[in-house]
């Protein structure tokens, strides 16, 4: 019955051997196809050419009938000879791709080809991309909604390949498939012959990343920067990308996997061929994670990757350089007016106006003690920037803001100067705060440190605003990206260097006052902004838990603010107890910051995933309950590192029929959190002989579960679910069982 | 908030300004020029990589022999469909009369490996000359595949251009519709006779790159 629906199979391409004309190749083909329906085996081994054996092509649909606007599957299936292979979208070095040309009945539309995962074909020192054995092009088809019932629709596929071993045959034929049109409301029959193959094919697909990547741009190489975060680095065995685009990397040069807590890094050389800036850097990433003692290949489509900007030529750089080092001086001296910044700044201020009397030539160097502070801070940022980034790692401006203890330790420090300004506590009894503080001890030195606290302070607020500008610079070579760093810090460093250059103007700014108190109380406020903006960004950072453990770390700096501020003014013994109560403050304060070390959030994919509300949490305990009371029981062990189990979880578990299927059962659904190593969750992969997730038990009644395989797609799920009714059925009574 | 002296403000600024200036000017100038690295590879704009080849009648050729002249490298393997539809439909004949008249020098390499497919023997290949009318300045054989590894020339038809000055102006493929059907050679693009033309008029080629397309070159592993 099904087979009424394949299409014509034969395909004749130019003969191999001999020159001929085209027109002659394309006759034997229809001489050839005719032979084969006409003559049987004889014409077939007569006329067997290598491309008979080379390729067998047939047309599948997914149904066994259509119905009106309902869009359905078709396939083009391709079986190769062994070790002959037919090409990807991007084919590589050499090949083309297939292509097919759709002849649709009226109203009916085709989808693109929905390309399976290639593999890599090395040919000597080139590259190609491909398919060898089998494949099936998908593509989707949308019938009109409006459709004569009962008259069959015709489909047709005009197919064109290139089939290789070492050498290359070019072959192409027309395959035809006639489907009939069910009734509308009429239950669309189930092709049980189709339904392996195209349940392959779907598995064969790649699924849509669930993480954003960027491609930067280089002179010689590409970086391709995926936010897988939190990956583990000894479960990944390899990636590599296929490009769709033909003239983006060079195919045969070896791509350098760097796998850091903040996602994965490709580095990729750049095709010689592209003279302009790559625009499409779309392409498949293809991860092999270690499963315990098995290897999950994963495919992902990586669509919509921005692409950073090309580097300059390196003819028109001092002119490039000044422009950009311009910009960034301008940005700088905005960067004044930021709110972790201006309160510095102003303090540093009102140190000057506080001693008005000292020498033109002592203020000046104040300034320019500043100055250096502020480029040397810029420097050291800099160069540990373009340090990380040459070791590999694909970091940005504001790069530090991606950890979470880095996050909480400058909200920390802003905090604690923002309380110093509220007049909490006093550093060194000056009323200066600790910009002033640290430039009572020794003028320059304070001047220099006060330089480096602001730069410090200021890449929290410089992250969001410069993060485009410092972007590009770091696509430049590290001289360039360098100079215009220093000139965002000389920008920021210029307001103060030209109040000290020219004390003149000292002499323009209002007098000390108690003015001078109110203002640094104000002052407090943006700063106290500025912590509340970095507790922000911490709560994307990690869970509910580690959010906490932050917020318990401010109200210990408050503590410990407070604390100092009694013990300065306490007699001995109450001095020793505060300075006590400072120093368990401090401690307590490292202590929770260690913590958010360990307390990172999930990929956002996972923990969105549709499925998830059907979930509880796994507890031994729970598991004892629900087999007790006869429920079939779904376990699901997972991880937020783990990528099969992300897989699974969208290309199997989430899916409508399983879901579906599983609420018929009444199954109930545990699920693991294996992230951090629960020991509960081990001793149970322990008793199922695996080292890791991800492990899917299903209790179908009875003790011992059936253990499902660590890929997974819908038909291996549906098909154990189906089993569990069956088996208690069969228990209960024959007669039931023989019924059906 | 605070009142400056305009002109003393202004000095300063400026001041400050060239400062920085000077110390970034300093600094780049400091970190020498910046070049790309060098490639092994063929690359436009750069001289094009010398090499030594034995052509079909035995005479040792290499490329600074045509100094003073434009020279077209064809990589070709004459049983690989995609040559095989610029010869059957005399397409890549034409354009080695046209431009071989006009003082071009074109030479055809061959780099497939002894026993694989599209080596020639010198006299075959001579022979495969007469048989396919073709018309290069001379066939030059890289069995060992040195030139077309040099060159970066992954597959027949691959094709390179290079000035009188022995500047590479052009590498890449035949034309714009990588297919193996002759009937597609009427519509595409021809990217080497647009490449020739724009240089016999003096002018930049407008194309100097394309994807080639075609048979894997046959190299020895």
């Amino acid at each position: 019955m099904f087979r009424n629906f394949w299409a014509n199979i034969q395909t004749v391409p130019h003969n191999p051997s001999h020159p001929t004309r085209p027109r002659l190749a394309r006759f034997g083909m229809l001489a050839t196809v005719f032979g084969l329906a006409l003559c049987g085996p004889w014409a077939m081994a007569r006329a067997a050419p290598p491309m008979r054996e080379l390729v067998q092509a047939e047309l599948i649909a997914e149904p066994a009938a259509i119905r009106a606007g309902e869009p359905f599957l078709v396939g083009v299936r391709l079986r190769m000879k062994p070790h002959w292979h037919t090409y990807w979208r991007n084919p590589g070095d050499s090949g083309e791709a297939t292509s097919v040309k759709w002849t649709l009945p009226p109203g009916f539309a085709a989808g693109p080809i929905l390309w399976p995962t290639p593999s890599r074909l090395p040919v000597a020192h080139l590259m190609n991309f491909g398919y060898e054995g089998e494949t099936v092009l998908l593509a989707e088809m949308r019938p009109p909604a409006v459709m004569a019932a009962g008259r069959p629709v015709e489909i047709k596929a005009d197919v064109s390949w290139l089939v290789c071993e070492k050498e290359c045959i070019p072959g192409e034929t027309a395959l035809v498939l006639t489907l009939p049109a069910a009734a509308s409301g009429a239950a669309a029959p189930p092709n049980q012959a189709s339904r392996a193959i195209f349940d392959a094919a779907r598995a064969a697909l790649p699924n849509p990343a669930p993480w954003g990547a960027r491609l930067q741009v280089g002179q010689d190489s590409l970086t391709l920067q995926i936010d897988a975060r939190g990956l583990k680095a000894d479960t990944i065995r390899s990636a590599y990308f296929f490009p769709f685009a033909e003239t983006l990397v060079q195919h045969a040069a070896p791509q350098q996997l760097g796998i850091t807590a903040d996602g994965l890094t490709l580095r990729l050389s750049r095709n010689a061929l592209a003279t302009t800036a790559p625009r499409e850097a779309g392409g498949v990433l293809l991860i092999e994670e270690a499963l315990g003692g098995t290897t999950a290949r994963q495919a992902f489509t990586l669509a919509n990757v921005g692409v950073g900007q090309a580097a300059t030529p390196p003819t028109a750089s001092i002119a490039a350089i000044l422009q950009a080092a311009l910009l960034a001086l301008a940005g700088g001296v905005i960067l004044n007016l930021m709110p972790c910044v201006f309160p510095v700044l102003s303090i540093k201020v009102m140190g000057l106006i506080e001693h008005a009397g000292e020498t033109r030539e002592s203020v000046r160097r104040h300034g320019l003690a500043y100055t250096a502070g502020v480029l040397g801070a810029f420097a050291m940022l800099g160069v540990v920037l373009l340090a990380v980034r040459a070791a590999g790692a694909e970091v940005g401006w504001g790069f530090q803001l991606q950890s979470p203890v880095t996050v909480a330790l400058l909200a920390y420090v802003l905090f604690a100067m923002g309380l110093s300004l509220s007049g909490v506590y006093h550093m060194g009894g000056s009323l200066q705060g600790i910009g002033r503080g640290l430039a009572v001890r020794s003028g320059l030195v304070g001047s220099f440190c006060t330089g480096v606290l602001a730069a410090v302070v200021a890449t929290p607020c410089t992250a969001p605003f410069m993060a485009t500008a410092v972007g590009f610079a770091l696509t430049q070579p590290p001289i360039v990206a360098l100079s215009v760093i220093l000139a965002l810090g000389l920008g920021l460093a210029l307001p103060f260097l030209v109040l000290t250059l020219a004390p003149q103007l000292l002499g323009r700014l209002p007098r000390p006052g108690p003015w001078m108190e109110t203002l640094k109380q104000l002052m407090a406020f943006p700063v106290y902004a500025t912590v509340a903006w970095l507790v922000w960004v911490l709560a994307q950072q990690v869970g509910p838990a580690g959010l906490l453990a932050a917020l318990v770390g401010l109200v210990l700096i408050a503590l410990a603010a407070w604390s100092f501020n009694v013990a300065q003014t306490a007699r001995p013994v109450a001095r020793r107890v505060a300075l006590g109560a400072v120093t368990a403050s401090i401690l307590g304060t490292g202590a929770v910051v260690a913590g958010l070390a360990q307390d990172r959030a999930g990929p956002a994919a996972l923990s969105q995933s549709a499925s998830a509300a059907a979930y509880e949490h796994f507890s031994q305990q729970r598991l004892a309950e629900l087999l007790a009371g006869n429920r079939p029981v779904f376990v699901n062990m997972t991880a937020a590192w783990c990528i099969t189990c992300l897989v699974n979880e969208h290309a199997a578990l989430a899916t409508a029929s399983v879901r579906s299927a599983f609420a018929a059962k009444n199954v109930a659904q545990l699920k693991g959190d294996w992230t951090n190593r629960n020991p509960e969750i081990t001793r149970i992969l322990e008793k199922h002989g695996r080292s890791g997730v991800p492990l899917y038990l299903l209790y179908a009644g009875g003790p011992d579960p059936i253990v499902l395989p660590q890929i997974l797609t819908p038909a291996i799920v549906l098909g154990e679910i189906e089993r569990i009714g069956a088996a208690p059925q069969r228990r209960a009574s024959l007669s039931i069982a023989t019924k059906e | 908030m605070i009142m400056f002296e305009r002109r003393t403000l202004r000095r300063t600024l400026l001041s400050a300004g060239l400062v920085g200036a000077a110390a970034i000017l300093a600094i780049g100038v400091a970190g020498g020029p910046i070049t790309a690295s060098p490639g092994t590879q063929a690359r436009i704009g750069a001289p094009a990589p010398a090499f030594q080849l034995a052509d079909s009648n035995g005479k040792t050729v290499s490329l600074a022999d045509y100094k003073g002249k434009t020279v077209v490298l064809e990589w070709s393997n004459h049983e690989c469909p995609y040559v095989r539809k610029h010869y059957s439909g005399n397409n890549m004949q034409a354009l080695q009369k046209k431009w071989t008249a006009q003082g071009v020098t074109w030479l055809t390499i061959i780099s497939s490996e002894p026993g694989s497919q599209g080596y020639v023997t010198p006299e075959q290949a001579n022979k495969l000359t007469v048989d396919r009318a073709a018309a290069p300045s001379a066939v030059l054989l890289d069995p060992k595949g040195a030139a077309g590894r040099t060159y970066g020339a992954q597959v027949t038809p691959h094709m390179y251009v290079i000035t009188p000055d022995g500047t590479l102006a052009y590498m890449g493929g035949i034309d714009d519709k990588p297919s193996s059907r002759p009937e597609d050679i009427k519509t595409a693009k021809n990217f080497v006779d647009t490449a020739l033309g724009e240089l016999a008029q003096g002018k930049p080629v407008s194309t100097p790159t394309s994807r080639a397309y075609g048979c894997s070159v046959k190299y020895s592993s």
